[in-house]
């Protein structure tokens, strides 16, 4: 419990946090904005097109990666690993509060973002005079869903970041893995596509997009994802030396 | 009584490379212990060992018996620094205290205890990037005290301290081990621990070559006082009454052996014979060092 204190008191005491924070509103605003004020209004009228204007908190869980991938990388980068596993000789031990402390930081993120943009596509739906279509029931796994994914994905960071350790190489690895190769792997095989985090993060917060896993499916997805690099990363950063 | 530290043919190797070789030496409490090497000797890689942070490839590294990891709460026992630099520079220097103190279940006040410590209570709550190479060395080293530790193992503290620095580190670590606690602080220039440490031990090329007290180390040099007066003779027999050697150098100035500056500017005082100009010869203590490192070369 002191270990997770310690690693929140990380997460809080940098302006990173921060940084990615404000990095992540100004993205959700400009998403608004784009889809909000430039479809048209039959193109907002279905619970399809209302849910992906509501969903664009959903931005939150890669933000909310990298807040995890920093969280174990930038100890690497400032030697800062040092006093950590000399304060804390048990390895596993620091990396499993981080664990906890992301999954905490990463709720925080799923609540500022998808608050956020769900309070600015429900304002640009009334705004436009635009009915509300989505279920009571659809509007709650938009949240939750968002909410457990920005927490999954940042223990997801922790994991990617302990197995690369290098803080750039993670960073470009973590973006390039979720804009990228995703996309292209849910574009070319949407049989094998579906597993992948950002994918399994649209199956959970209920996007009807074809070939997506159910939300439950997706939820488990990324959970997956998450323990196998927790697995991974964890003896990794057990076993290597520390410079 | 059982050693705080103690390697037992202790050998890193990193591939073809061997950093450290068959070391072994035993440290005992309320001592202070110069760890002593040219660059690249395996001075680091040796405290690294020590401090559980890399594994040995043979042998054992111990701290109070046990390898560092078996420790129950290591931070309460050892202190240590091994880089000045390692420091989110963001974060300010209080919160890095504070963050390591939670994992170690010391209070907030403690934070504040050491940074006064280490005379940084202004600056506790700048962020460190704004800190001096100094002020980060003494940040350091309130991380390395926050658990109150019986032994301190300190990597090149003297790196990047200005002389009232120097000065405040050797008092400080004085009183520490007059405590009956214990330093390991390695160095690779052997001038700037000679007036800190009992005793020294000296590797190269990972291999241990010297493992003495410092007096012995001394005795083996015999540095001299250079002194020139207005007086050289007058001032030759009263060394002499104070049974001091010296011989005359081809400048008339007297080499005075085996004595301090402080000796020799105090009977040339007590003589009434002024001086001119009055300097310990070279860095003797330091040219037995390099000597002593060079020997092993390949």
């Amino acid at each position: 419990m002191a270990q997770i204190r310690a690693e929140l008191l990380k997460v809080r005491s940098t302006r990173t946090t921060l940084g990615l924070a404000l990095g992540m509103i100004a993205l959700i605003l400009l998403f608004a904005l784009l889809t909000g004020l430039v479809s048209k209004t039959n193109g907002l009228a279905s619970p399809e097109d209302q849910r992906q204007l509501l969903s664009l908190g959903s931005v939150a869980g890669i933000f909310s990666a990298l807040a995890g991938v920093l969280l174990v990388t930038s100890e690497f980068r400032f030697g800062t690993i040092r006093p950590t596993f000399l304060f804390t000789s048990q390895r596993p031990r620091v990396l499993a509060a981080k664990l906890v402390a992301s999954l905490l930081a990463g709720i925080a993120f799923g609540v500022i973002g998808e608050g956020i943009g769900f309070a600015i596509g429900y304002v640009i739906l009334v705004a436009r005079g635009i009915s509300f279509t989505l279920s009571g029931g659809d509007v709650t796994l938009l949240i939750l869903g968002t909410l457990a994914a920005t927490a999954l994905w940042a223990a997801l960071g922790v994991g990617f970041g302990a197995i690369v350790r290098n803080q750039v190489g993670a960073v470009i690895g973590l973006l390039a893995w979720g804009f990228i190769i995703d996309n292209l792997l849910f574009g070319l095989v949407p049989s094998v596509g579906r597993f992948t985090p950002t994918r399994a993060q649209d199956a959970l917060i209920g996007l009807k997009t074809d070939h997506l896993l159910s939300p439950a499916a997706g939820g488990l997805a990324l959970l997956a994802w998450v323990i196998v690099l927790a697995l991974i990363g964890i003896p990794l950063v057990t076993r290597r030396d520390v410079n | 009584m059982s050693a705080v530290v103690s390697a037992e043919l202790l050998s890193k190797r990193f591939g073809e490379l061997t950093a450290v070789a068959d070391l072994s030496f035993e440290l005992d409490a309320g001592t202070i212990t110069g760890f002593l090497g040219p660059n690249g000797a395996g001075k680091t890689t040796t405290l690294r060992m020590l401090l559980g942070l890399a594994a040995p490839s043979s042998g054992r590294a111990l701290v109070f018996d046990r390898t560092y990891t078996q420790l129950e709460h290591p931070a309460l026992r050892v202190g240590a620094v091994l880089e000045a630099t390692d420091f989110h520079p963001g974060r300010s220097g209080r919160d890095h205290l504070r963050t390591l103190g939670l994992a170690a279940g010391l209070p907030d006040s403690r934070a504040d205890e050491v940074l006064r410590l280490v005379e940084l209570q202004d600056a506790g709550e700048r962020r460190v990037k704004g800190y001096s190479l100094g002020m980060r060395q003494r940040l350091g080293l309130a991380a390395a005290l926050l658990g109150d530790p019986e032994l301190l193992i300190l990597d090149e503290p003297a790196n990047g301290l200005d002389p009232e620095g120097v000065r405040w580190l050797r008092d400080f670590l004085r009183a520490f081990a007059a405590q009956g606690r214990t330093v390991l602080i390695s160095s690779h220039v052997l001038a700037e621990v000679a007036q800190t440490v009992d005793q020294v031990l000296i590797i190269n090329h990972g291999r241990l070559v010297v493992e003495s007290s410092l007096e012995q180390l001394t005795g083996r040099v015999g540095g001299s006082v250079r002194v020139r007066s207005a007086d050289a003779a007058q001032l030759q027999q009263a060394l002499s009454r104070a049974q001091l050697q010296t011989s005359t150098s081809n400048d008339h100035a007297l080499l005075v052996h085996g004595a301090t500056s402080e000796q020799v500017g105090e009977i040339a005082f007590a003589a009434g014979v002024p001086v001119y100009e009055l300097l310990t010869e070279g860095s003797s203590l330091e040219q037995i060092f390099l000597e002593l490192t060079a020997e092993e070369q390949p």
